[in-house]
């Protein structure tokens, strides 16, 4: 622990240089505050936000998209998972397409899920669930592909049915790699429910920051990024407590090689 | 030597069946699909029978299909040709008379001993604190009270081993399938562990089959060592009684003079199929595929 907060001074210094360069440069005008804002007044906005709790609305409606892009994306991604993993003919068939789809720059469904889904939360969750799934589905597929026979032929010999290997052996194993990959699988369905609001929506973090860049209000916008980026890190140390209890079991140390 | 005491749990078995054989290998042979065309003779024409309630030791060469034999006995792989019975019955699927101790770890990594021990338990439905009792009582009796809710990597080899044979012993299986269990041990752990495993087996009477490559240990643990010859196509070439007395301590039971005559007995006939076994595995060659 001593070693993991030893190099605060540094980080907080690192931090409150920058935060004075950028004040220093705009307050002396050696760049125009027009463009690039200022500390003071992106703290001051910030605070205003939350002070009249305008900011609170967009907030959930960003964290309900992103808890609900997570949850549809990552259910899909299992199910997929295992079905593929444990059927050659799925796999076989529908190989391809996943290949393609996931090639697919996600960003140009975006437009076509505004059309389907409307303005609301349907068509950022939709969009979310796009960039989960594939992480969630080639981790869970890997996870059970990756699972030892002999774990699995010891259970058998206990009396295990093909379900009961599911619950008790595939399912576990492929949850170590779902988890493992919880930290960025969360990161891009927060990035879907952004950029769906960026690109239209009526509220969120994104319809935020959109607004106030169609206004030429930098500081709004600095403003929203500086929201976006606490609320990011919130929801980053909300990941790593469920992942710890999650994986309670596992080794604390980087575990050591099976023979 | 002491036929079971317990009626057999097969009520709809054959009466015709001997009640006294556990397991039966009728001319079973095995082979398996190698890269291409080719198969790969594991065991071919193995015949024997191991008597309820018997600890019968299988030696052989390295790769000589001393796996294949178990995995054949616990159902997990089918014969190619001939016959496996248990108490009768033809295997088919899985032997659910009989428990398997791996020579991998095997035990689930999330879950704790406690949970481990009673997964057998579970999986035959029963309810869960009967489940718990009952894992409680099996990790006191393999020495691990007190390490119920330690996890497998929180524990040693030999831990693991013990936590892994009380898994295999909760759900009262007849046979005792095991696969050069204590192998990955060193010296010490490895003596405690068979001495702990003869206790045991005293108590239980199950049918064992334990297989090693170590004869010694073979000996000081069984009542009859069964020699397999190298393979591929490996066959039982002997099968030597042993008559030392019980009950054995594995470390004393070596100074007993009848275990060299018993060695060297069965060392004669082992000899000649470790070196073909050795002169045979040319570098580069693939070896037999394990189960």
């Amino acid at each position: 622990m001593s070693g993991r907060f030893r190099l605060l001074p540094y980080q907080v210094g690192v931090f409150a240089a920058l935060v004075v360069l950028w004040q220093t440069m705009t307050q002396e005008k050696w760049v125009d505050p027009f463009f690039f804002s200022q500390p003071t007044a992106i703290a001051q906005r910030v605070a205003q936000w939350f002070v009249s709790g305008s900011i609170y609305r967009h907030l959930w409606a960003t964290a309900l998209e992103t808890v609900l892009a997570f949850l549809a994306g990552a259910g899909l991604g299992v199910l997929f998972g295992f079905a593929f993993a444990r059927s050659p003919a799925v796999s076989g068939i529908f190989d391809p397409y996943l290949k393609i789809a996931n090639a697919l720059p996600r960003v140009v469904l975006a437009p076509i899920f505004t059309l389907w889904f409307g303005l609301g939360v349907l068509s950022k969750v939709a969009f979310g669930v796009t960039l989960v799934f594939f992480i969630v589905f080639f981790n869970t597929y890997q996870g059970i592909r990756e699972v030892d026979a002999s774990l699995l032929n010891n259970t058998r010999m206990l009396g295990a049915s093909e379900r009961d290997l599911v619950r008790h052996v595939l399912f576990p194993s492929a949850l170590v790699w779902i988890l493992s990959s919880l930290h960025t699988s969360v990161g891009l369905a927060l990035v879907g429910a952004v950029v769906g609001e960026y690109l239209g929506a009526g509220r969120g973090l994104g319809y935020v920051i959109a607004q106030a860049e169609g206004t030429f209000d930098t500081t709004g916008v600095f403003a929203g990024m500086t929201v976006l980026a606490g609320f990011t890190l919130a929801i980053d140390f909300i990941v790593t407590m469920i992942e710890r209890r999650l994986l309670s079991w596992k080794p604390a140390v980087s575990q050591t090689a099976r023979v | 030597m002491k036929a079971g005491v317990r009626t057999p749990s097969h009520p709809d078995a054959p009466p015709e069946r001997r009640a006294d054989v556990a397991l039966e290998f009728a001319n079973v042979g095995c082979r398996f699909a190698v890269a291409g065309r080719t198969t790969y003779p594991a065991l071919e024409g193995v015949s024997f029978t191991v008597t309820r309630g018997e600890f019968c030791a299988v030696v052989g060469p390295t790769g000589g299909g001393k796996s294949t034999l178990l995995n054949l006995a616990a159902g997990l792989l089918r014969p190619s040709a001939g016959q496996v019975m248990a108490f009768g019955q033809p295997v088919d699927g899985i032997n659910r008379s009989a428990a398997y101790l791996f020579q991998q770890d095997v035990l689930l990594p999330w879950k704790t001993a406690l949970e481990n021990v009673m997964l057998g338990l579970l999986l035959r439905r029963r309810p869960l604190g009967e489940a718990q009792a009952e894992a409680h009582r099996w990790l006191a009796r393999v020495g691990l009270a007190g390490f119920e809710t330690r996890y497998p990597h929180q524990l040693s080899g030999g831990m693991r081993k013990r936590v892994a044979l009380a898994q295999s012993l909760i759900v009262g299986p007849e046979i005792l399938l095991m696969d050069e269990p204590f192998s990955a041990l060193d010296v010490q752990t490895r003596e405690l562990m068979e001495n702990d495993l003869l206790t045991i087996w005293q108590e239980e009477r199950k049918t064992v089959v334990f297989v090693t490559h170590d004869l010694e240990e073979a000996i000081a643990l069984s009542d009859r060592v069964l020699v397999l010859s190298a393979g591929p196509g490996a066959r039982v070439i002997g099968s030597h009684p042993v008559t030392l007395p019980r009950p054995r301590d594995v470390t004393e039971v070596r100074l007993h003079p009848a275990f060299v005559d018993v060695y060297r007995a069965i060392w004669q006939g082992l000899r000649g199929e470790v070196l073909r076994a050795y002169a045979t595995r040319t570098p580069g060659r693939a070896e037999a595929p394990r189960a």
